[in-house]
């Protein structure tokens, strides 16, 4: 009798910690067979896109047309590229149409600017040889940044003056989109610019990063068959849930934090240290600390969104954002909490790199790719994104105010090339030092190197520095 | 030791580093599927360049290239030929 109790003791005690482990706030659906046979049959599909659209209420004004497409892709999956084009088209110019002020001209601008893409993906694939052929991700963005610089010295005293901003804000937004179609052409299996097209900005929803990457991707990710879409739909499902209670939580987070208990929003509490009136160092810290849960929170909030639009579409996208505070290296942090940006970082700057220089030198090979990535091309790609502060500044006084963001990126890829070339181990069996430490140590360094990745370009380095040695009580 | 057996071998190497235990088909996709992340990539690539003197620069680089056993057993016999 007291044998037996205690071997059901040892089967609980060991049980209860996977069972833990095994726990799901929302079920894998996705993984039981009957609701995967369901969900590919008509009433299935129906209840899916019904419980998706009941969800995409909550989160975006657009859910009616969104819903429309994703029924439409649903139900007619053998031409789902060809209506993906036609979605992201009729979200292009339809749906915007009353947002935009001037609807015409902004239309012209964006077809000249997808125009402009297809030209170069014509010219790409036409002349191979050619230095386009060759390096046609390279001539975009030395275009782009030529252009940049034609806009900063353009006369304001002109009438075109404003068109040409608003031509480059418009090719800025498409820029990485184009890049992904140029990157595209050297695929065997490529598709023509009528299927790239459908991924310029694609109807689920995008920043100026593309969610989803380019065709390529797509084609390696879209369901095959009924059951593939039909797993591919309710993760999509489970991800909007995610996406809505993540929201949820964040409302009443924000409320708790800044309302009950009065803590100020990280850029009143660095505008105080500027000012020399900062609160004292442990409000800064719950300052720094509650803004860094918030922009991971406000992340996934949209990128879980548009991954699960992408899902319910027919695409198997991985998520954007995926338990960032769990990672063990300063690199896999930065692979989980922005995954669409990183890898346009290494397909675009890291990838050409690491591929064609210092093949000898394992190590350099590696530090100089990353900082390519890393480094450069994150500098880069905020550089040129954040166009405000280059026609209001001119080019050389916003270059000189984005020091701040340079030393960032500057520390970021020092971080991550030292983080890949260390030795990796397979991880500790210990609970805490295998994952609760070194998770602790990576988003701590994340932590504190997001006061230099506050952008706002007002401030020199130095109050970045001010703020940092406040959080340890010293001042200067 | 075969290609296949050598690459099986790295790709567990990887996954384990990575605390995945679990087992994998020859036509299972790991880049792609997000068991393994582009610092993998990265490792499979140097992996391949060592072993069996693919050049990439030459070959041209995708992901889908690398992702499975398979397809990457294909890629060392179409370098090959």
């Amino acid at each position: 009798m007291s044998g037996s109790l205690e071997a059901t003791a040892a089967i609980s005690s060991s049980a209860w910690p996977q069972r833990l482990a095994n726990f799901r706030l929302i079920p894998r659906i996705d993984a039981y067979p009957v609701v995967v046979n369901f969900a590919q049959t008509i009433p299935g599909k129906v209840l899916l896109l019904a419980l998706f659209a009941l969800g995409l209420r909550f989160a975006t004004g657009d859910w009616i047309p969104l819903s429309l497409c994703l029924a439409v892709m649903t139900f007619v999956p053998s031409r789902r590229r060809v209506l993906l084009t036609a979605a992201t088209l009729v979200f292009t110019f339809v749906v915007p149409w009353t947002k935009f002020s001037h609807p015409a001209y902004a239309s012209a601008l964006i077809v000249f600017v997808i125009a402009l893409g297809a030209i170069l993906f014509w010219l790409a694939l036409e002349l191979p040889r050619s230095v386009v052929g060759r390096h046609p991700v390279f001539i975009l963005l030395t275009a782009y940044s030529l252009l940049v610089g034609f806009a900063a010295y353009f006369p304001n005293t002109t009438r075109l003056y404003l068109t040409v901003w608003d031509f480059t804000a418009t090719f800025g937004i498409y820029l990485w989109f184009i890049a992904y179609s140029l990157l595209d052409v050297c695929s065997k299996d490529r598709d023509d610019f009528s299927l790239q097209l459908g991924v310029y900005r694609p109807f689920w929803g995008s920043t100026a990063t593309p969610i989803a990457k380019g065709a390529s991707y797509l084609r390696r990710i879209e369901a095959r068959d009924p059951q593939q879409l039909a797993v591919a739909q309710l993760k999509g499902l489970k991800l909007l849930a995610w996406s809505l209670l993540i929201s949820l939580f964040a409302k009443y987070y924000m409320e708790l934090v800044h309302g009950y208990f009065a803590i100020p929003a990280f850029g009143v509490e660095f505008i105080r240290s500027v000012h020399h009136t900062a609160d004292p160092w442990y409000v800064c810290w719950a300052s720094l600390l509650s803004q860094f849960f918030e922009e991971i929170m406000a992340i996934s909030i949209w990128g879980h969104r548009f991954v699960a639009c992408a899902r319910v579409a027919g695409f198997n996208a991985l998520r954007n954002t995926r338990r960032p505070l769990s990672s063990p290296t300063i690199a896999e942090f930065w692979n989980r909490y922005y995954f669409y940006f990183k890898e346009l970082m290494v397909d675009v700057f890291f990838y050409p790199v690491f591929l064609n220089y210092f093949k000898t030198r394992k190590k350099l090979r590696l530090a100089v790719a990353t900082f390519a990535a890393a480094g450069f091309g994150n500098a880069f790609y905020h550089f040129i994104r954040d166009l405000k502060y280059i026609a209001e500044l001119g080019l050389w006084r916003a270059l000189a105010a984005f020091h701040v963001y340079i030393f960032y990126c500057t520390v970021l890829a020092t971080a991550i090339t030292i983080s890949q070339l260390r030795r990796r181990h397979p991880p500790h069996p210990g609970f805490f030092r295998g994952r609760v430490v070194p998770a602790f140590c990576v988003s701590l360094f994340y932590c504190l190197l997001h006061i230099f990745d506050y952008t706002e370009r007002t401030y020199p380095i130095r109050e970045h520095f001010r703020f940092l040695a406040h959080l340890f009580n010293l001042n200067f | 030791m075969d290609h296949r057996e050598e690459i099986r071998k790295c790709l567990k190497e990887l996954l384990l580093l990575k605390g995945d235990k679990q087992p994998f088909s020859d036509d299972a996709s790991l880049l792609l599927s997000g068991r393994l992340a582009s610092v993998d990539a990265v490792e499979i690539v140097v992996f391949l360049e060592e072993k069996f003197g693919i050049d990439f620069a030459k070959v041209g680089f995708d992901q889908s290239l690398i992702d499975s056993v398979d397809s990457i057993d294909s890629l060392i016999h179409s370098a090959k030929n």
